[in-house]
C-alpha cells in the first residue's frame, strides 16, 4: 500500500513537472509579447526594452528556465504581469470559483444521472428509456457555448429571473452549473445504465431475486453497489477535467474562475499567471485522481490497490 | 402469462407478442431506432452543407448593408441575414464546410496516429507501452483546451494547425482502445503462426494484427467526428479559429452573440445546425456500436 | 459472488464493513466541508443591488485603485473616487481644480501649485507637498508605464511653503495643468514604484473590500471626506467581460451603470423602460492607417493612390449601418472633441472616382492585406469585413488578418514581421489635447523609426518640426493657429484609408441620477444619486 502510494505520488508530481516544462516552453515559443500587452500600444522600444528586463525576459531561454526552477523548488511561481501581485494569490483568488461550480455541477450531475441511469437500466430498452437515451445524447451534443448562451436568453433575457453573469448571488451559480450538468449528464447516465445491465443479469441478482429481494431494493442495493467503481471514476476524471477550469462556460457567464482566467492570461501574455495556473489545476486534477483510486478498496473490497495489472 | 390462439405453424408457447417484448427484440429496435434518427438528422445537415455551392442560395460573402439583421423568413433569406446583411443559411453552410472538413480531416489524422502508437504499444509492449502509456496519461492531466489555444497561439490560427491541434487532442482515446484490442489479439494463434512462419514483429503487426483491429477501432471514429466538430467551433468561439473572412460554426455564433438581445436567429439557428449534426453523428455511432457489441455477444 | 466483503489478508489497513462505512462517512463530510468552505467564501447575499448601492459593470478588470500601470477610461472614474489629483480634466476638456486650489504657469518654465486648505485623507492625516513630490518621483520610476509617455518630461517639485510649492519642468510644458489630473496623491511613506495594491487616499470613497484577481470592488462613503459628501452609500464595482452579459444585467437592473459600449450594445439598449442611454464625443481615434514604410514605388507611397482608395470606403453607410451611429466620420486627423483640434478635411464616397484615379495612377491592380487586433475598437470585425466588400467593389483585392490580443501585431506594426498595407488602430487621447495625440501619431522621426518606434512609419520632418514647434509654445492663441496649420497639412498627406471617432456611450437605470459623462469617458462618483 505505502509503496503504491509513494509510486503514484511520485509519477504524478513527474507529470505535473513535465506539464509545466511543456507550457513553460510552449508560452515562450508562441509568438506576441508580454512587454508589449504590459506597456501599452504607445510604448516605444526603449520602454519595452526595460519591462523585458524588469521580467527578465531579455535573458537566453535556458537562463529563464533555471530560474524558474529555482523559484519553483522555493515555492515563488512570480509576479503576474497583468496583476501586479504575486501570480499563485491571483489564481488562488480565482480557485474558490472554480471550485464551487466545480462541485455544484458534479453534485447536479450524480444526483440527476444516477437515479436517471439506475431507471435506464429498470426500462432497458422500451420506447421511454428510448426517448432518454436520445435527450441525454442531445444534451451532450449541444455545443456548450451555444446551450450557455441560450440559457442566457431564455432565463436572463426572456424570463429576467436569473443573473446573467458573476457570481453575486447564488442564483448566479444556477445557469453555469446546468450547462455543465447537461454535458456530462449523457456519459454518466449511460455509465450506470450499462453497469447496473450488467449486474442485474449477474447470478447472484438472480439469487437475490429468487429469495424474494424487491426490486427496487435489487437495482439500489446490488446492482449500483457493484458499479459504484467505473462511476466513481467517470465522477473523478469529470470533476477532475472541471477543476481545469470550464474556460468556454466561464467565458459566457462572466464566470471568474481560473479558466476565464487563463484565457486573459493567455491573451496579455502573463507568462507567471500562465504557468501557476498550470501548476495549481494540474496538481489539484491529479490530486482528486489519487483519491479517487484511493477510495476504490473503500467502495469495492475485491478491489486490492498496487496489484492490478 | 396469456394464451392468445397460437397459429398453427409456430408450435411454441412463444407468442408473437412476447417477441416483439423480448430484450434482444427491444434492443435490436431501438438500435434500429437510433440507427434511422442518427442517418436523417446526419443527412440533413450534411447533404445541404455539401452541395452548398449548388444550391440556389446568395454568396456566403455577399453584402448588402441595407439589408443587415432580417429576421427569418424574410426577402428569400430563409435563415435570415447577420449583422453586415450577409444570408446566413449560406454563411452557416459554407461554414460547414469549413467546420467539417475540419473534423473528418482531424478525425482521419487522429485514426491514424492513434491506431500506429496504440498497436505498436499492445504490440510490442516494453519500453515502447511505457512511453505511449505515459504520453496518454500526461496528456490527460493537461488543461486540454488552455494547451490548444496555446498552440494555435503558437503556430497561428490555419486550417491546417486547427485540424492537427484537435488530431492530436484526439489521438488517445483511439490509442487507448486499439492498445487494448490488440493485447487480446496478439495471443491469437494466427499471429503465432505467423511468427512460425518466420515474419518478423513489424509485418505480423501491419499485415495481419491491424486490419483485425481497424474495424472495431473505427467505430469510435464517429463518436470522435461529433467531437472534433464541437472542440473545432469552441475554438473558434474563444478566437481560435480560421481567418477571416472565413465562416466557421463557432465564429458565426461568437459574432451574433453582441446581438443576443435584438437578434436571436444569429446564434440560434447556427447552434441548431451544429447540434443537429452532432446529435446525428452520435446516435449513428451508438447505434453501430450496440449493434457490433452484441453480435460480438451473440 | 455477493457484494458482502471478503477479510482480505493484506498489506492495507483493515476494512471491515464498518471501518469502511465510517470512512466513507468520513469522507463524505470532509468532501462537502472542502465544498462549502469557498461557497460560503465567495458568494454574496443578494443578487439585485439594494437601495443605497449602486453597481457598476466594467468591461476590464480593474487589477487596483492605482493608475502607475492601469489606466483605461472607465477606470478612472472608479480610481479617483479613491485617490484624488492635484487637478482634473472637466467638462469641455477643461482643468479643474481637485487637491490644488491655485495652478499657475508663472514663468514659462515653472508652474506655482498651493494645496487647498483642510484636504487631508480617509484617517485624517493632512496632504503634503512631500506627498506630490513622492507620488512624482515614484511615478517617473515605473517601468513601462503609458502615462509617463504623456509626459514631454516630469516636472520636479520646489516647495516654497507649507501648502506651495513650484512644479518645474526644463522645457516649457504648456498643458501640465491637464497632465498633472493623471498623477494620484498617496502619503508619501506609503508610495512605491509600482502598482499600489491597497493604501489610503484623498477621494470621496474608500475602499471596503477588493478582490483584485476577479475585479471586484466595494467602496464605502469616506467619512473623513474634505469635500462635498457623496451621495451613494455604497458603490460597488464589478468586473463583466461579455458585452452581451453586460447589457442583459443592465436590463435585469443587476447592474445600474455600464460603461464605454459598444454601438450594438447601445442600440439594443436604445428605447427600453427603465434605461437610459448617455452619449459623448469620443475622443479616440479609430483609423485604418496606412502603413508609411512602404518602398518608394510601391503603390501606397504615393499620397494620390491613399487618396483615391479613400473614396471607395461608404464612410456614411458604415457609420449609420455597422456602427449604428454611434460614431462619427472624422473630420480631419484627430478627433474634434479635443482641445486644439480643426475639421480639416473630410471622406468622400466616390467609387468611380476610385477607380478612375487608381487606373490613371497604374494602381489598378491593386492588392491590400489589412491586419487588426481583435478588439481594437468597437465592432471592429464588421468594420473590417465591410470595408474588404468595398474594396472589392472598386477592383481592389483585399485580405484580411485578424491578431487575438497577445499576439504579434506589436512587431507587425513596428514593421519588423510581415508585410501589410492597411492597420486597424484606435488611439485614445486621456489627456484631451490635440496635441498629445498629434505628436504620438505624426510626431516620427528617422531616428526614432530605427527602433520601429515612428508611428506604423509615418515620418514626415515638416509636420515633426511643426508639431515640436506648438509643443514648446506657451501662448495658447499661437500654439492652437500652429496646431491648425499642421493637421490640414497632415491631412493633406492622407495618412488613413478611413477614420472615425466613436461615441461614448454609458446606459443606466433611471434610478441613477446626476451622472454627468465627461467627454473623457469618466464622470463624478460622488455627484452621482440613487433614487428610492
Amino acid at each position: 500500500m505505502l509503496t503504491y502510494l509513494a509510486r503514484r505520488i511520485g509519477q504524478s508530481l513527474l507529470t505535473v513537472f513535465l506539464t509545466l516544462t511543456t507550457v513553460f516552453l510552449l508560452v515562450r515559443l508562441a509568438p506576441g509579447d508580454p512587454a508589449a500587452a504590459y506597456a501599452g500600444p504607445t510604448a516605444t522600444s526603449a520602454d519595452l526594452d526595460a519591462v523585458r528586463a524588469k521580467f527578465g525576459l531579455d535573458e537566453p531561454l535556458v537562463n529563464q528556465y533555471g530560474i524558474f526552477l529555482r523559484d519553483l523548488f522555493t515555492g515563488n511561481l512570480g509576479t503576474s504581469y497583468s496583476f501586479h501581485s504575486p501570480a499563485f494569490d491571483v489564481v488562488m483568488s480565482r480557485m474558490p470559483y472554480t471550485i464551487t461550480l466545480a462541485v455544484s455541477a458534479i453534485a447536479v450531475t450524480a444526483l440527476v444521472a444516477v437515479p436517471l441511469g439506475v431507471w435506464m437500466a429498470r426500462r432497458a430498452d422500451t420506447k421511454r428509456e428510448l426517448g432518454a437515451n436520445v435527450l441525454t445524447i442531445a444534451g451532450q451534443s449541444m455545443p456548450d457555448f451555444w446551450t450557455g448562451v441560450m440559457l442566457l436568453t431564455v432565463f436572463a433575457v426572456l424570463l429576467p429571473v436569473l443573473p446573467a453573469s458573476g457570481f453575486t448571488s447564488w442564483s448566479g451559480l444556477v445557469l453555469p452549473t446546468v450547462t455543465v450538468a447537461v454535458l456530462q449528464l449523457a456519459l454518466v447516465s449511460r455509465l450506470v445504465r450499462r453497469e447496473m445491465t450488467t449486474a442485474l443479469a449477474a447470478p447472484y441478482t438472480t439469487v437475490a431475486r429468487s429469495r424474494g429481494v424487491a426490486e427496487r431494493a435489487l437495482a439500489w442495493r446490488y446492482g449500483l453497489r457493484n458499479s459504484a467503481v467505473p462511476l466513481l471514476t467517470a465522477l473523478g476524471t469529470r470533476f477532475a477535467a472541471l477543476l481545469n477550469g470550464v474556460v468556454v462556460v466561464e467565458v459566457v457567464f462572466g464566470w471568474p474562475g481560473v479558466g476565464s482566467l487563463v484565457v486573459r492570461a493567455l491573451a496579455t501574455r502573463d507568462y507567471p499567471l500562465i504557468q501557476a495556473t498550470v501548476l495549481v489545476t494540474a496538481t489539484l486534477a491529479i490530486l482528486v485522481q489519487l483519491l479517487v483510486d484511493l477510495a476504490y478498496p473503500l467502495l469495492d473490497p475485491r478491489v486490492r490497490l498496487g496489484k492490478a495489472a | 402469462m396469456t394464451t392468445t390462439v397460437v397459429p398453427a405453424e409456430r408450435p411454441s408457447a412463444v407468442t408473437a407478442r412476447d417477441l416483439a417484448r423480448a430484450t434482444a427484440t427491444r434492443q435490436q429496435r431501438s438500435a434500429r431506432v437510433k440507427l434511422w434518427a442518427g442517418a436523417v438528422c446526419t443527412a440533413l445537415v450534411v447533404l445541404p452543407v455539401a452541395l452548398a455551392g449548388l444550391l440556389p442560395l446568395p454568396g456566403a460573402n455577399e453584402q448588402d448593408l441595407s439589408r443587415r439583421r432580417l429576421p427569418p423568413l424574410s426577402e428569400g433569406h430563409l435563415f435570415g441575414t447577420d449583422q453586415l446583411g450577409r444570408d446566413l443559411l449560406s454563411r452557416v453552410l459554407h461554414g460547414g464546410q469549413v467546420s467539417l472538413s475540419v473534423g473528418i480531416l482531424a478525425v482521419l489524422v487522429s485514426g491514424i496516429i492513434g491506431i500506429a502508437a496504440g498497436s505498436a504499444a499492445g504490440f510490442f509492449g516494453g519500453w515502447i507501452d511505457t512511453l505511449v502509456s505515459r504520453f496518454l496519461e500526461a496528456q490527460l492531466a493537461l488543461p486540454l483546451l488552455m494547451m490548444l489555444l496555446l498552440v494555435v497561439a503558437l503556430f497561428g490560427p490555419s486550417v491546417t494547425v486547427i485540424t492537427c491541434v484537435i488530431a492530436v487532442a484526439q489521438w488517445p482515446e483511439v490509442a487507448r482502445l486499439t492498445r487494448s484490442l490488440v493485447l487480446v489479439e496478439r495471443e491469437k494463434p494466427y499471429v503465432a503462426a505467423a511468427r512460425v512462419l518466420g515474419l518478423r514483429g513489424w509485418t505480423v503487426l501491419v499485415r495481419h494484427v491491424i486490419p483485425n483491429v481497424v474495424r472495431p477501432a473505427s467505430l469510435v471514429v464517429l463518436l470522435l467526428l461529433a467531437q472534433a466538430v464541437l472542440l473545432e467551433s469552441a475554438l473558434s468561439f474563444l478566437g481560435a479559429g480560421p481567418q477571416r473572412p472565413f465562416a466557421t460554426w463557432g465564429r458565426i455564433i461568437s459574432d451574433g452573440q453582441a446581438y443576443l438581445t435584438t437578434s436571436w436567429w444569429l446564434v440560434t439557428l447556427p447552434g441548431l445546425v451544429i447540434a443537429l449534426l452532432v446529435v446525428g453523428v452520435n446516435l449513428l455511432g451508438d447505434a453501430l456500436r450496440d449493434r457490433t457489441r452484441r453480435r460480438k455477444g451473440a | 459472488m455477493t457484494p458482502t466483503p471478503h477479510s482480505a489478508p493484506s498489506e492495507s489497513p483493515p476494512r471491515g464493513p464498518l471501518s469502511r462505512r465510517t470512512l466513507l462517512r468520513w469522507g463524505a463530510l470532509g468532501g462537502a466541508g472542502i465544498a462549502l468552505g469557498p461557497l460560503a467564501a465567495c458568494a454574496g447575499p443578494t443578487g439585485a443591488p439594494g437601495p443605497g448601492t449602486l453597481t457598476l459593470g466594467l468591461n476590464r478588470s480593474l487589477v487596483s485603485l492605482d493608475n502607475k500601470l492601469n489606466q483605461f477610461d472607465a477606470a478612472v472614474t472608479v480610481q479617483r473616487a479613491v485617490r484624488q489629483a492635484l487637478t482634473r480634466i472637466g467638462p469641455r476638456m477643461r482643468p479643474e481644480l481637485v487637491l490644488a486650489d491655485r495652478f499657475e504657469m508663472t514663468e514659462p518654465t515653472a508652474w506655482s501649485v498651493r494645496l487647498r486648505d483642510g484636504v487631508c485623507y480617509s484617517d485624517g492625516s493632512p496632504v503634503t507637498v512631500e506627498d506630490v513630490a513622492t507620488a512624482l518621483r515614484m511615478y517617473g520610476q515605473v517601468t513601462g508605464s503609458f502615462l509617463l509617455g504623456l509626459f514631454p518630461e516630469l516636472p520636479t517639485v520646489e516647495p516654497t511653503g507649507e501648502r506651495t510649492f513650484r512644479l518645474r519642468t526644463q522645457h516649457p510644458v504648456p498643458v501640465l495643468d491637464r497632465l498633472m489630473a493623471n498623477i494620484h496623491i498617496t502619503p508619501a511613506a506609503a508610495n512605491r514604484p509600482e502598482e499600489l495594491q491597497s493604501g489610503l487616499g484623498s477621494g470621496p470613497y474608500q475602499v471596503v473590500k477588493a478582490n483584485s484577481g476577479a475585479g471586484e470592488y466595494t467602496l464605502g462613503r469616506n467619512t473623513r471626506y474634505w469635500g462635498t459628501r457623496p451621495r451613494v452609500d455604497t458603490v460597488r464595482v464589478r468586473f463583466v467581460p461579455e458585452e452581451s452579459s453586460r447589457v442583459i444585467a443592465l436590463r435585469s437592473g443587476e447592474i445600474d451603470v455600464v460603461d464605454t459600449l459598444t454601438p450594438d450594445s447601445a442600440d439594443q439598449l436604445t428605447g427600453l423602460p427603465g434605461v437610459t442611454v448617455a452619449e459623448t464625443s469620443g475622443v479616440r481615434m479609430c483609423q485604418l492607417f496606412y502603413n508609411f514604410r512602404k518602398p518608394k514605388g510601391h503603390p501606397l507611397a504615393d499620397a494620390r493612390v491613399r487618396e483615391a482608395l479613400t473614396y471607395a470606403i461608404d464612410g456614411e453607410a458604415l457609420i449609420r449601418d455597422v456602427l449604428t451611429d454611434s460614431a462619427e466620420e472624422a473630420g480631419g486627423v484627430v478627433p474634434l472633441a479635443l482641445e486644439g483640434a480643426v475639421l480639416a478635411g473630410e471622406y468622400t464616397y466616390d467609387p468611380r472616382k476610385a477607380k478612375a484615379l487608381l487606373a490613371s495612377l497604374g494602381a489598378s491592380d491593386l492588392r491590400i492585406k489589412i491586419i487588426w487586433e481583435s478588439g481594437e475598437f468597437a465592432a471592429d470585425t464588421s468594420v473590417m469585413e465591410a470595408v474588404i466588400d468595398m474594396l472589392q467593389a472598386v477592383g481592389v483585392r483585399a485580405s484580411l488578418q485578424q491578431f487575438e490580443p497577445g499576439g504579434d501585431i506589436l512587431k507587425w506594426r513596428q514593421g519588423r514581421a510581415g508585410d501589410w498595407d492597411v492597420i486597424g488602430n484606435g488611439y485614445g487621447s486621456p489627456t484631451g489635447q490635440a496635441l498629445t495625440v498629434l505628436q504620438g501619431m505624426y510626431g516620427g522621426t528617422a531616428e526614432k523609426d530605427r527602433t520601429g518606434d515612428a508611428f506604423m512609419g509615418y515620418i514626415v520632418p515638416r509636420v515633426e518640426r511643426a508639431l515640436s514647434a506648438a509643443a514648446m509654445e506657451v501662448d495658447t492663441t499661437r500654439r492652437n493657429e500652429q496646431l491648425a496649420a499642421v493637421q490640414r497639412d497632415i491631412w493633406d498627406t492622407w495618412p488613413s484609408l478611413w477614420a472615425f471617432a466613436p461615441k461614448t456611450l454609458l446606459a443606466r437605470r433611471d434610478r441613477v441620477h446626476d451622472l454627468r459623462l465627461l467627454t473623457i469617458n469618466s464622470y463624478d462618483l460622488s455627484a452621482v444619486r440613487l433614487e428610492g
